[in-house]
């Protein structure tokens, strides 16, 4: 097995010309490692996320991108006899802190999941859920948030005149909007997207791509996808992985136009995953 | 692929053939599957068809069919018949006995008294005793027993022979005036004589009571009493009634007073007079009778009005209760002017004459049976058959008309199963149930209503306790347990499920109840201290600093929670005789002294009764029976929630319980109703638990602390005795049938709810 040397938070370059940009680790992941009970899913990853940017994960099934992305909201907390090595830190703040409620963890960071997963209420129900949760009950705010959220995730034209209807009723596409649209709501800081187009089709896939563009000028994205074409499209940094080890992260153009590992280049060239 | 092609011989086209065997297994399979699933839908439909065709006697009316009347002589005034109807007789008014064969209409025999000088002035027959009372001319009264002896004759067909014994003339009323009318009765203590006659233009009852004391030999001892005059208070009196009991008597005057008179010592006293038709034009009573049991009167009136009036037991002014007659029903308007109250052998039937019809009704239900021409102007004497199988009738010109009765179930109506009826002797109207007592005369009665009100009730105290129980830990096991404690207790919660619900039942009744009696307050104060103290254990917990908790892990919360409301319930159960010393403390009745029982206090404050079987008991073992169905498919549906809900609305930041309570619960109701459905099903269609530990006491109390009959348990404990084709054995179907249609109507309703629910909560 080859072992590569993780590029180190310093080597990162900010892409000039975003307006947004922010602090370089505003997600920071040191030496993490991850084990699903003995199996060992993450070794020793060191990744530095910048504030209001994409970030891709990508790499063959089972690389532990997925592991990794689900780990930056703890989600992964429901799994049994899991175990951890290693810190995450967003904003500064260790998202393992004892005293840190896993639930405002959650709240600051939002999830989109490979399949959509409407709940089986209205649309409009589906899309202030979290401000529910947090308690809000004034129904101006709450449909000022829907609209909001709606129109960030494109989807309120196509929704506007039926937001009592059942989620259920939507297209493929949309329900996945409508996630999206559900996961912005009550405002997150980071939106973690699990390969949020593997069940779409290309037009549905290319409205949400141009989502991920506008909601960059808000959000923190992390992204894992199993598409290059759509890493190198919407994203600002790429981390290339395989089996469990972070071989890559760069720049976009960099990953993609002159790697410096040759795993990534058989990988992001089609040889192999 | 040339090659495939090259050996399509005829061997290797076979590979594609389907063996033959292959498909007859298909086709028999199919058969074999759609005769299964017809089979079913034609069960179900096979037993509902069976429970109606075993319930539809019940609402057919009477049959009554007239029969060719014999001739008798002119001038009959009474008449009787043996137990068949095979060898009728009438009675001239001269005493003489004519008997006939009623199949070949051949004289058969012909008696006359043998009393000169005297003669016979008055005629009664009882036929159901076999009695032919005389009044002599000179106030005495002369007994003639016919009684009927088996023959056979030469070709073996069965003959009955008349036989008849005149007894010795006992000398009753005053021996200066002919006897106008004659009446006997008898009881255990004796037989009553009472003749009827004119002196001096004014009426005068007499009676004479006969003693007879059974030796020890058996030997009747009979010792005369002396003639006693009855009702001297009153004259003017049109008829009397003397009920076959010779415990009383009632006449009946022409301005339409009743005036009832009962036994006292060594004569009869005044009871009680009523006009039952005081308010109405014409308050005559135009003809009257007194029902099978002699606690019931019909009077008709001139403008065709029956009442029944009966004895039952009504509040004086001075705080007693005393039995007296009063007006119980009202039946409908007879066609003409009421001409004759007739009253059946053996139950609550009367004949009523009106306006030329004959009507048939029954005293407690009201219902008209039958209705027919009566054929004649007026009857001397009617008589039932003793098995309410035959109906005669004697009319002025000596025919005897006859009619065959075919009433299985006379007591039968709409009313007697669902409706409020007011039995003779209760002081009002009731539901109730009571199928048997030892009484020949007894009434019984079937109202399915309070066999209805114990089914609901104890569905209900069994899902007051099971319901909140097996959902809220379907809720805990499916969502908040861990998975290595889910695969132990839900097995474990499902071979509760199979536990023999005779042995539940067993272990309530004798087990439980005694148990629970002593210590019931300890018992509730548990109860109710274990709801607040998982919510405060909840809440304590909640408080807890998040550092504390990271050391339990999720699903693992339990093992605070469940020593700590334990002990809260501990504590309830060691507080439980304080709270009944401090809250439930009465006069003991027997002592005088306070005494902290509540069961006391219970019977005391609420008038209620208290039983040591009761609804708290049989809720808490039925509960257990229904737990691990509800449970088990309620768990099912919540596990089935997809976990990717779960996750979107963690993700979303919901809590646990938030997740749970909006997303979880609302994706698995239809399944959570079909449980709870099915729950409602076992406790409604639950028998050994109710038959063992009820009490079986058909009561309408909504008190939690008596017991209850289900319609179940009435089946399972009546239908060993029940007679078949008997109303009794029909009305325990028509039970059935409604227990069918109750589970049917429900368990309808609930799968239209559920695929409502399905429809609004399903899930891509």
């Amino acid at each position: 097995m080859i072992t590569m040397n993780p590029p180190t938070p310093s080597r990162i370059q900010v892409r000039p010309g975003n307006p947004n940009e922010g602090r370089q680790d505003y997600i920071s992941i040191r030496d993490f490692g991850f084990w699903y009970g003995d199996k060992k899913a993450l070794d020793a990853i060191s990744v530095a996320i910048p504030e209001r940017q994409v970030v891709a994960f990508i790499g063959p099934s089972g690389c532990g991108k997925s592991t990794l992305l689900r780990n930056l909201n703890r989600m992964n907390d429901l799994i049994d006899g899991i175990r951890h090595e290693g810190e995450i830190t967003i904003n500064g703040r260790s998202i393992y802190d004892p005293g840190l409620e896993v639930i405002s963890l959650r709240r600051r960071v939002g999830m989109v999941f490979q399949k959509s997963n409407p709940f089986p209420k209205s649309i409009f129900e589906n899309v202030v859920y979290a401000l529910r949760v947090v308690g809000v009950k004034d129904r101006a705010l709450l449909e000022e948030a829907c609209e909001t959220s709606l129109r960030k995730a494109a989807l309120w034209d196509e929704v506007k005149d039926r937001l009592e209807d059942s989620a259920l009723g939507l297209s493929g596409g949309q329900m996945q909007r409508l996630c999206i649209a559900r996961a912005i709501a009550n405002r997150p800081e980071i939106l973690l997207m699990d390969e949020p187009c593997s069940a779409l089709d290309p037009i549905a896939t290319g409205k949400i791509e141009e989502l991920i563009h506008e909601l960059k000028a808000q959000f923190t994205i992390v992204i894992v996808t199993h598409s290059m074409q759509q890493a190198a499209r919407v994203s600002d940094r790429t981390a290339f992985f395989y089996l469990g080890k972070l071989i890559e992260y760069d720049k976009t153009e960099k990953v993609f136009m002159n790697p410096s590992q040759a795993q990534t280049e058989a990988y992001i060239s089609g040889r192999f995953g | 692929m040339d090659k495939i092609d090259n050996q399509s011989s005829p061997a290797d086209a076979a590979r594609f053939d389907v063996r033959p065997m292959t498909l007859a297994v298909d086709r028999w399979m199919g058969r074999l599957i759609r005769f299964g699933g017809i089979g079913v839908v034609l069960a179900v439909f096979g037993m509902l068809a069976f429970l109606i065709f075993q319930i539809f006697p019940l609402f057919a009316g009477a049959k009554v069919q007239s029969v060719e009347p014999l001739l008798f002589p002119a001038g009959a005034v009474a008449f009787g018949e043996d137990e068949y109807g095979e060898v009728p007789f009438v009675c001239l008014a001269d005493g003489t006995l004519h008997f006939q064969d009623s199949r070949t209409g051949a004289k058969v025999l012909q008696w006359s008294p043998n009393v000169a000088p005297r003669r016979v002035t008055a005629v009664r027959s009882y036929p159901r005793d076999g009695l032919v009372l005389l009044g002599l001319s000179d106030g005495a009264v002369q007994e003639v027993r016919v009684s009927y002896r088996l023959a056979y004759d030469a070709s073996g067909t069965r003959r009955s022979e008349p036989v008849v014994n005149a007894a010795e003339p006992l000398t009753v009323g005053d021996g200066g005036a002919p006897c106008r009318d004659v009446w006997a009765a008898k009881n255990s203590g004796g037989r009553l004589f009472v003749v009827r006659q004119s002196l001096a233009g004014r009426e005068h009852l007499t009676g004479l009571l006969l003693a007879e004391r059974k030796g020890l030999g058996g030997k009747v001892r009979v010792t005369p009493g002396q003639p006693f005059p009855i009702a001297a208070d009153t004259v003017d009196f049109e008829q009397v009634l003397v009920p076959t009991t010779a415990d009383s008597l009632l006449l009946i005057r022409r301005d339409g007073e009743v005036r009832t008179y009962n036994e006292a010592g060594e004569g009869f006293a005044f009871l009680q007079s009523f006009r039952p038709f005081a308010g109405a034009a014409d308050p005559r009573v135009t003809s009257a009778g007194l029902i099978f049991g002699n606690v019931s009167l019909v009077v008709t009136g001139a403008e065709g009005q029956q009442h029944v009036w009966s004895l039952y037991p009504q509040l004086q002014p001075d705080g007693m209760s005393l039995r007296r007659w009063g007006r119980i029903h009202e039946g409908s308007v007879l066609p003409g002017v009421g001409q004759g109250v007739y009253a059946a052998e053996g139950n609550k039937c009367y004949l009523a004459l009106a306006g030329g019809k004959l009507r048939l009704h029954n005293m407690t239900t009201g219902s008209l049976r039958w209705e027919g021409e009566a054929g004649a102007q007026g009857f001397r004497q009617v008589a039932f058959g003793r098995n309410y199988d035959r109906l005669a009738a004697l009319d002025d010109q000596g025919r005897l008309l006859r009619w065959k009765i075919e009433d299985h179930h006379p007591e039968s109506s709409w009313a007697t199963y669902f409706g409020k009826i007011w039995y003779e002797g209760a002081s009002g109207p009731a539901y109730e149930w009571q199928s048997s007592a030892g009484s020949d005369e007894f009434e019984a009665k079937y109202s399915l209503v309070p066999l209805f009100y114990g089914t609901v009730k104890g569905t209900f105290y069994a899902l007051l306790f099971a319901l909140p129980i097996a959902l809220t830990a379907a809720v805990y096991v499916s969502q908040f347990l861990r998975p290595q404690f889910r695969q132990v207790v839900k097995p474990g919660m499902e071979i509760m499920a199979s536990l023999p619900s005779v042995v539940l039942g067993f272990l309530a009744g004798l087990w439980l109840a005694p148990l629970v009696d002593p210590c019931l307050i300890s018992l509730l104060c548990a109860l109710a201290a274990l709801a607040p103290a998982a919510i405060f254990a909840g809440y304590a917990w909640s408080k807890l600093p998040q550092r504390v908790r990271r050391q339990v892990a999720p699903g693992m919360e339990f093992l605070w929670l469940v020593p700590f409301v334990a002990g809260c319930a501990w504590l309830a159960w060691q507080a439980g005789p304080f709270v009944e010393a401090a809250c439930f403390t009465v006069k003991d009745v027997g002592t005088g002294l306070p005494i902290a029982d509540f069961r006391e206090w219970w019977r005391q404050t609420t008038g209620l009764s208290y039983d040591s079987r009761n609804s708290l008991v049989v809720g808490f073992v039925m509960g257990f029976a229904v737990i691990p169905i509800v449970f088990t498919i309620a768990e099912d549906a919540l596990s089935n929630v997809p976990t990717s809900l779960v996750s979107g609305s963690l993700a979303l930041g919901a809590s646990r319980w938030q997740t749970v309570w909006s997303v979880v619960i609302p994706t698995a109701i239809s399944g959570i109703v079909s449980a709870v459905m099915i729950g409602f099903g076992r406790a409604i269609g639950e028998t050994m638990i109710v038959v063992m530990a009820t009490g079986n006491t058909a009561v309408m109390e909504a008190n939690p602390f008596s017991g209850m009959r289900t319609l179940s348990a009435n089946i399972a404990v009546e239908l060993p005795e029940a007679a078949i084709g008997h109303t009794h054995y029909r009305a325990l179907f028509l039970g059935a049938c409604c227990l069918f249609l109750l589970t049917f109507v429900i368990n309808t309703l609930a799968e239209v709810l559920r695929q409502r629910l399905r429809e609004r909560y399903k899930v891509v």
